[in-house]
């Protein structure tokens, strides 16, 4: 073995062998400490002071905190994660799963197709945005190609309407990550056994019923990930709505993520803005934390 | 008429062939094993049988009607599957009425039908397990339940003990047998096992690549090989095989044999006439183990005895016999002697030839001669 070092190359080298990695790790290590933990705490410190365009230490107690929650905004805000979260979550799962069956019966174009459907997500949400932003706005582009081919009662503009523009986002958000989901069921569903399907065969159920009873309640542990991997990126969502309405019209599209970053730097409410991105944080860590638990209890065992 | 007739069935994928025309004619009530090697086609014929692959060319009936083209479900049978495919979201009750569900039985009588099953595998404390919480053994039974509730014209079974350990596998074989006793249902039983077949089966196929060697009650393969293949595949420990010559002697065809220094000639019984044709001619010839013994446990009654001193090169005791290894013919062949046999190794001891049981081989077609 030419590339393999030998352990008895010298004290001092063996040493250095073993201190070698963790001294290349320590400094990336040491700036996670502090940029992301410490951020964390410090974050949280924030929202319990009297901080406002600037920061400041003196303790407020549950000030910022009762400000956030009555405040008209941030509760706009949670009922449109509400909506988004529920609405991106089931659709993407039922489309997904629908994609997936449908490239589950060997069709010949699966390769293609499944590059097709995986393409969107390699797009970041900006890109995302705008292009979703150029296509759903009325003077530019789906509206404006349908009245030049001539269809002048044509009319589609969510984008600029307050009480529809939240589901021009789940639209797009959708479009995203559909084929990202397809692709978690279609490695769920190659894994199920061919006898089983057989089996259920001879037994005489028909495609659809195979489907309902016993290949997709197989299939839970794909939906467990499915909906983590969703909420947090719902949660999270911050840019494409940036990209494509900017939080509006008004604050009609105003989402915690839009919530806190206005806050922060364009309100001067440091202080709500670091309890909304505690807030955030907290729902995130509940969803994620017992997920990763049993996923790591499980390859354990 | 015969109650399935498998009539020259030929399965291709793309450009290989993998069934090359297979004819199987079974009545009702038999136990059909189709035994081979792996890969040799058995799966994908079961499967034709059950309508779950298609049916390239040929033609399948099952009591007279042509099944080519019906849909499993229609076919009236059921199936066990080597993994057992248990539906894991589903009791084990719900297993096993699954099949009666979809057939839309009232649920009344479903419960009983599923009752009277779990009754007859003694799985009742099972029914409401989930197939997670079993043991392979349970599985085993919970996959057989499924397909005995529905009580089909025809029961399939692809290599269904081949997952239990040693031990089990014996005792599930027994019981496969009583439930064809008892039920007598008409069965068609794939394995590479050939001494699953010999026990269970009423008739034997055995194939070897894509092609049908020989089809016949297991007697009738054990004893009457009809061909080289058949010969060295069925039995445990295998048929001896060795070269001959066939030379007259009196007018009267006899084998001769290398052996050590000089040579054995066997005085030839079965199919005399066809080997009067091979004088002066290599054949092989083919002895089973248990039709080379010592003297004293040879079967003079009904066989034909030709004693002879040989050297042992090798003892193997297995409890229940002794099997002597002697040097014949070109190659090493196993003696089965009486239990507690003392020999050993280098020693010269009688051996007794039971030559009413020696079948003969063409060397090039490997076909049997008769
Ligand atoms: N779907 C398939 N496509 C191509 N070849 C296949 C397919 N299924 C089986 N075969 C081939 O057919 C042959 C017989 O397979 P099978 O019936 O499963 O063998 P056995 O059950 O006797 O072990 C094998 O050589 C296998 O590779
Ligand atoms: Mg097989």
């Amino acid at each position: 073995m030419p590339n393999s070092p030998s352990p008895q190359g010298g004290g001092a080298r063996a040493r250095m062998q073993r201190w070698l990695p963790k001294l290349v790790l320590s400094p990336s290590f040491v700036l996670i400490l502090f940029f992301v933990y410490g951020f964390i705490l410090w974050t949280t410190y924030i929202s319990f002071s009297n901080s406002g365009m600037l920061p400041d230490y003196s303790w407020a107690g549950l000030r910022q905190w009762s400000r956030l929650w009555n405040s008209w905004t941030w509760g706009i805000a949670l009922h449109n994660i509400w909506i988004f979260g529920l609405l991106y979550i089931v659709s993407c799962i039922v489309l997904g799963l629908l994609l997936a069956i449908l490239l589950d019966q060997r069709i010949r174009a699966e390769g293609a197709l499944r590059t097709i459907y995986l393409y969107p997500m390699a797009l970041s949400f900006i890109v995302t945005g705008t292009a979703w932003q150029w296509f759903l706005n009325p003077g530019l582009g789906l509206e404006k190609t349908m009245h030049e081919l001539g269809w002048q009662s044509f009319s589609f503009n969510w984008l600029i309407d307050s009480g529809m523009a939240i589901y021009t986002i789940v639209i797009a958000a959708v479009w995203q990550a559909t084929g990202f989901i397809m692709a978690m069921f279609l490695a769920g569903l190659r894994g199920i056994d061919g006898e089983m399907i057989k089996a259920a065969q001879i037994d005489g159920a028909p495609a659809w019923k195979i489907y309902l009873r016993i290949i997709i309640p197989q299939l839970r542990p794909v939906f467990l990930s499915a909906v983590v991997v969703l909420a947090h990126l719902a949660i999270k969502s911050f840019d494409l709505i940036v990209a494509m309405t900017g939080g509006g019209p008004g604050n009609s599209t105003a989402v915690p993520a839009t919530f806190m970053y206005s806050y922060a730097f364009s309100r001067n409410e440091m202080g709500i803005a670091a309890a909304s991105a505690v807030f955030m944080l907290a729902v995130i860590a509940a969803l994620i934390i017992p997920y990763l638990y049993s996923e790591l209890r499980e390859s354990r065992s | 008429m015969s109650f399935l007739h498998i009539n020259n069935i030929r399965k291709h994928f793309g450009e290989t062939t993998v069934l090359k025309g297979i004819d199987i004619a079974i009545e009702q009530g038999d136990f059909l094993v189709l035994v081979g090697p792996s890969g040799c086609g058995k799966s994908t014929l079961l499967n034709m049988i059950a309508g779950l692959d298609s049916i390239s060319d040929g033609e399948l009936l099952l009591n007279g009607r042509r099944i080519n083209e019906v849909h499993p479900a229609q076919r009236d049978i059921a199936m066990v599957f080597q993994s057992y495919a248990l539906y894991p979201s589903m009791t084990v009750a719900g297993n096993i009425g699954f099949g009666l569900e979809m057939r839309k039985v009232p649920k009344h009588e479903r419960r009983e039908a599923i009752e009277r099953v779990a009754k007859m595998l003694q799985i009742e404390n099972l029914l409401d397990r989930k197939p997670g919480q079993l043991s392979g053994g349970q599985r085993q039974r919970v996959a057989m339940g499924r397909a005995l509730v529905r009580e089909p014209q025809l029961f399939l079974f692809d290599e269904p003990l081949s997952n239990l350990d040693a031990k089990l596998r014996v005792d599930m074989r027994t019981e496969i047998k009583q439930l064809h006793q008892r039920l007598g249902a008409t069965i068609v039983y794939v394995t590479h096992d050939q001494i699953e077949a010999m026990t269970l089966a009423t008739r034997i196929a055995v194939m070897r690549a894509g092609e049908l060697q020989q089809l016949g009650t297991p007697q009738q393969v054990y004893d009457d090989p009809g061909n080289l293949f058949v010969a060295g595949f069925m039995g445990s420990p295998s048929m001896n095989l060795l070269n001959a010559r066939i030379v007259m002697v009196d007018d009267e065809p006899v084998a001769r044999i290398a052996a050590g220094e000089g040579t054995l000639e066997l005085p030839i019984v079965r199919d005399r006439e066809a080997l009067r044709g091979w004088q002066d001619r290599e054949v092989i010839i083919g002895l089973r183990p248990e039709a080379i013994t010592d003297p004293a446990s040879a079967n003079r009654q009904d066989g034909v005895i030709h004693e002879t001193s040989l050297t042992v090169s090798l003892v193997e005791p297995t409890g229940a016999d002794v099997y002597a290894v002697t040097h014949l013919g070109g190659r090493d062949i196993n003696a089965r002697m009486r239990p507690g046999t003392q020999l050993s190794p280098g020693e010269q001891t009688r051996f007794a030839f039971d030559v009413s049981r020696m079948v003969a081989f063409d060397p090039q077609s490997e076909e049997r001669i008769r």
